[in-house]
């Protein structure tokens, strides 16, 4: 479970949440980038260009479903594989993130070696 | 909404309770092993004041912030337990019971001294399993408390769904709600039960302690087993390891009645038009007493052809030389199974059956000479029926001799058939050339069998190719016992 040298980018707006994830992300040797709001989460996609977008839905500015749809929009992060982060376990919700363009997704509260799973599984090896 | 909203609350509710001796603990606590473990030990009494806050807050809303929140409590508690090796004493002792808490929205578990490391048991045989709930909470706590273990869970989120994943998939136990909108739980399992392919798969019943009685009504229709919501991760994981232990059973006697069956269709394919159905019944309740494989055996052989059937036949019409075999080899095949022979093959008008193989018995050959005499004297019957048809009269010859041979299934892959092979096999076919129209003709090997019981005529001598000595037979007159 080599997670070195990959880059994570986290949009989360709660702080709490935001700084629990990127602690344990930290600890198991991801680089992580900080977004607290969809606008946020776009600029620092383009400009980080991270392995891996790890996207809340509920955010301020522009949420999750519309940075998505955007960034899939958009040729140069379109390939950046985007997992949401949802508090809905209700499959509309699951599917409403899929189609908005997310790779995958992870309910909360987050399964920490599921979401590290599936942050590996979505990755080309 | 309010359904899992209210879930949310109570879950809320119960991990408050259970940080409570925590928060006890670390509020007394200054020292601290690293600055980092202060830092998590912080953020966790932090999250576990603002759940308080956020505990009687009602709608979307205050249900998304508490999942935030309970997602950091569980987070950090995690990271403090990763670190548990330098973990106070205190903190030790009290966190469990909040990542029990945090674990899921449902079990009410109390933590257990001994096990201490649950989330890195695997089962000792994992299965498939699917779990039928209307509520996705439930259906995602099953997954996770179960594929921890190493099972493989499918899950469907009515009835409807549940019969149709049923056909499809190979599913060792199923987890079955009651109460489900549209085809409810016992509906579900009452159809189970009705399908023969899956009457087998062992069904476990979960519901409310208000719903016993429907239980009840359950279990004696069918449902091997049943858990009372909340319920508890070990006893569902020991449930659900019965179940698999139950259906690897049935499996496995599946698998021994099908290869029984595989082996009696093979031995009546095998035999079936060559033996006596006695005989083959016999074989089939005594499968190990019989070596297909080849072994080598006494038997009395018997070859027996119509003198002269080529000639005979030269100016019929095809027709008529079909219905002239069918009758005579019609009736030769009657006798030769009611003296339980063996009939190893048709050769044109020529018959080569065998007497003690594959099963041996202890009066083979004397059925084999009685029925030779059988068949001549049925001759007489079928040449009555030739002359009606305006077919012509035929004799027989018939050879016996009692001699060594191998028996078993001979032949390739694609084709092969039980039969034998050996010396006496050619020195029967040398007597039956010389045998008359008529004639029983035996060899002194199978005179010797039954000496004071077969009355014989003139003793011959023939001589065969690779044969030193000369070849004594008698042709048979009659047997007395």
């Amino acid at each position: 479970m080599s997670a070195q040298h990959l880059s994570v980018l986290l949009v989360e707006d709660n702080a709490l949440n935001r700084d629990m994830l990127s602690r344990r992300l930290d600890r198991a040797g991801f680089a992580v980038v900080l977004a607290e709001d969809g606008a946020q989460a776009l600029e620092k996609m383009r400009d980080a260009k991270p392995d891996v977008v790890l996207l809340d839905m509920n955010l301020p500015i522009k949420d999750g479903w519309t940075v998505a749809s955007e960034a899939k929009a958009d040729a140069a992060i379109a390939a950046i594989p985007i997992i949401a982060l949802t508090a809905h376990a209700m499959e509309a919700d699951r599917q409403k993130a899929l189609s908005a363009g997310c790779d995958d997704y992870a309910t909360k509260p987050i399964d920490f070696p599921g979401l590290v799973a599936k942050i590996q599984g979505i990755l080309p090896s | 909404m309010s359904e899992t909203d209210d879930t949310s609350r109570e879950w809320a509710a119960r991990i408050i309770d259970a940080a409570s001796p925590l928060r006890d603990a670390l509020g007394r606590r200054t020292v601290t092993t690293s600055e980092d473990e202060r830092r998590d030990i912080d953020a966790l009494l932090e999250a576990v004041e603002r759940l308080s806050d956020l505990a009687d807050r009602q709608g979307h809303e205050a249900r998304h912030d508490r999942l935030n929140v309970i997602g950091a409590v569980r987070g950090y508690g995690e990271i403090l337990a990763e670190d548990s090796p330098t973990l106070h004493p205190s903190l030790a002792s009290t966190l469990p019971a909040l990542l029990l808490a945090v674990e899921s929205p449902i079990v009410l578990a109390k933590p257990s001294a001994e096990k201490k490391k649950p989330r890195r048991q695997i089962a000792q045989d994992p299965g498939v399993i699917l779990a039928v709930d209307d509520l996705p909470e439930n259906r995602d706590l099953v997954s996770r408390l179960l594929s921890k273990v190493g099972h493989t869970v499918i899950t469907a989120e009515s009835g409807e769904e549940a019969l149709e994943l049923l056909e499809t998939m190979g599913v060792d136990v199923v987890l079955l709600d009651l109460m489900m909108p549209g085809i409810t739980g016992s509906e579900v399992l009452q159809r189970l039960k009705e399908d023969d392919r899956l009457r087998a798969t062992p069904v476990i019943m979960i519901s409310g302690r208000q719903d016993m009685d429907q239980i009840v009504a359950c279990i004696e229709a069918g449902a091997d087993d049943y858990l009372l919501k909340p319920f508890n991760p070990v006893l569902l994981q020991a449930r659900i390891s019965a179940g698999i232990e139950r259906k690897r059973w049935h499996d496995r006697e599946d698998q021994y009645r099908e290869q029984l069956e595989r082996r009696e269709r093979f031995i009546r394919a095998t035999f079936g038009r060559y033996l006596s159905d006695e005989i083959v019944e016999e074989i089939l309740e005594s499968p190990e007493g019989l070596d297909l494989g080849g072994d080598l055996r006494e038997v009395t052989i018997m070859m027996s052809d119509i003198r002269g059937f080529t000639t005979h036949v030269e100016h019929l019409p095809p027709q008529q030389v079909v219905q002239l075999l069918n009758r005579y080899l019609g009736r030769m095949t009657d006798i030769i199974l009611e003296y339980g022979g063996t009939i190893d093959e048709f050769l044109g008008d020529a018959v080569l059956a065998v007497f003690g193989a594959p099963k041996k018995q202890s009066d083979d050959t004397e059925r084999a000479l009685r029925c030779a005499l059988t068949m001549q004297a049925a001759m007489g019957d079928i040449n009555l029926a030739n002359l009606d048809d305006g077919l012509p009269e035929l004799d027989m010859a018939i050879a016996l001799n009692t001699g060594s041979v191998v028996a078993g299934n001979i032949g390739s892959e694609r084709r092969s058939k039980y039969g034998f092979v050996g010396h006496a096999m050619n020195v029967t076919s040398r007597i039956e050339d010389a045998a008359g129209p008529g004639e029983v003709l035996i060899s002194g090997s199978t005179r010797d069998k039954l000496p004071d019981a077969l009355v014989v005529g003139d003793r011959r001598e023939l001589s065969a190719k690779g044969m030193e000595e000369a070849l004594v037979v008698y042709p048979l007159l009659e047997v007395l016992l």
